[in-house]
């Protein structure tokens, strides 16, 4: 028996142009066309939205949470921490 | 905010015309909301409800310009009309059954609002073109959603074409019945206010005979330069608020809350 399960895909929207695409959770579709309308539906009726990503669940690569080694930290790393100088969020480039 | 028709207008047909539209977006929204908390599929749920909601929004717009010509607030209108003083076309009526009819049903009227709002942009009334200017805006997206499951469950597995191909043949001469003349429609197409049911119809056929056969499901139409002819009777009778048991229900559910404090203020 074929698997009619629809596929499901992760969703990143964007609120303003310019800023980074967020991760704001999935939905089912059955193909991407359609999981664009869902997203639209599920995630950008209430929150202002200018532009969706979707991405077919499987075609994401990630880390295995039982490989901690993975992000582990053997010797003392703090020195790279930039702990000592706070950074602002605020673009300095244009100004001096 | 009131305002007047201009004297070129044939006024009790031009009311009962806005109604008729404001009734059959009224009814679809309140069947399209029945699916909330019952889709098969959660996104289905929120899409459906968001339609519902949509539907809901556009019988608002309508009531308010019935508003404006004859200081009717809509709550009277959708609240303390009789059942059968509606004028909504029948095929909004009917219960809900499997999904794949409401489906079809949404795809066949997403269509029909296409061409009549369409029509409207060249209406002679210049709030009905104003209007159908900005809910296009929305049904676009609506047609987008029902037209995308028709022609995806058309000829998915043989379940689905199955399901999809009854749907189909009980709806479409429902659908048919959404083009049932209105009263004095003469006066109305004379006065530029619409091009008529007739050649809407047509522009409606031609739209939606192509995305059904390409879908693999099959039509009672045949179509020969141009014009169609179909094999089935429309059902119609709402125009002339001539409806069936299945108004009358929903109409008793749409009026229950309002009916337990008439006149209360949200």
């Amino acid at each position: 028996m074929t698997d009619t399960q629809w596929e499901t895909y992760e969703v990143f929207h964007q609120t303003k142009k310019g800023d980074p695409h967020m991760y704001v959770g999935s939905v089912h579709a059955p193909d991407p066309e359609m999981a664009l309308q869902m997203a639209r539906d599920q995630f950008a009726r209430r929150l202002k939205c200018v532009s969706i990503w979707v991405v077919n669940s499987k075609d994401i690569t990630a880390t295995d949470y039982q490989n901690e080694d993975f992000f582990a930290q053997v010797t003392d790393k703090s020195y790279r921490d930039p702990k000592a100088f706070g950074a602002p969020d605020k673009d300095l480039s244009d100004e001096h | 905010m009131s305002i007047e028709l201009p004297f070129s207008h044939p006024r009790e047909s031009v009311l009962k015309f806005i109604l008729s539209l404001a009734d059959d977006e009224l009814m679809l929204g309140h069947r399209d909301a029945e699916w909330t908390g019952h889709s098969p599929i959660l996104e289905e749920d929120i899409a459906f409800s968001n339609i519902a909601q949509d539907e809901l929004g556009h019988s608002l717009v309508w009531y308010t310009l019935y508003e404006q010509l004859t200081g009717k607030p809509p709550d009277a209108m959708a609240f303390e009309r009789k059942w059968n003083d509606f004028v909504c076309s029948r095929f909004v009526t009917y219960p809900n059954g499997d999904f794949a009819y409401s489906v079809v049903r949404q795809y066949l009227f997403d269509e029909a609002e296409q061409v009549k709002l369409s029509s409207f942009r060249e209406s002679s009334l210049q709030q009905l073109s104003e209007i159908a200017g900005k809910l296009l805006r929305e049904e676009a997206y609506h047609l987008l959603h029902s037209k995308g499951l028709v022609e995806r469950l058309g000829d998915a597995t043989e379940e689905s074409h199955r399901r999809m191909q009854a749907a189909l043949d009980e709806a479409f001469p429902q659908a048919l019945g959404m083009f049932e003349r209105v009263d004095d429609e003469e006066g109305l197409v004379k006065a530029a206010v619409f091009p008529g049911n007739n050649v809407l119809k047509t522009e409606w056929l031609k739209r939606v005979v192509p995305v059904l056969t390409n879908s693999a499901l099959r039509i009672p139409v045949s179509s020969k330069n141009g014009s169609f002819t179909y094999t089935v009777q429309p059902d119609e009778g709402g125009r002339k608020r001539n409806h069936t048991q299945h108004l009358r229900r929903l109409v008793d559910d749409l009026q229950q809350v309002y009916r337990l404090v008439p006149g209360a203020k949200w």
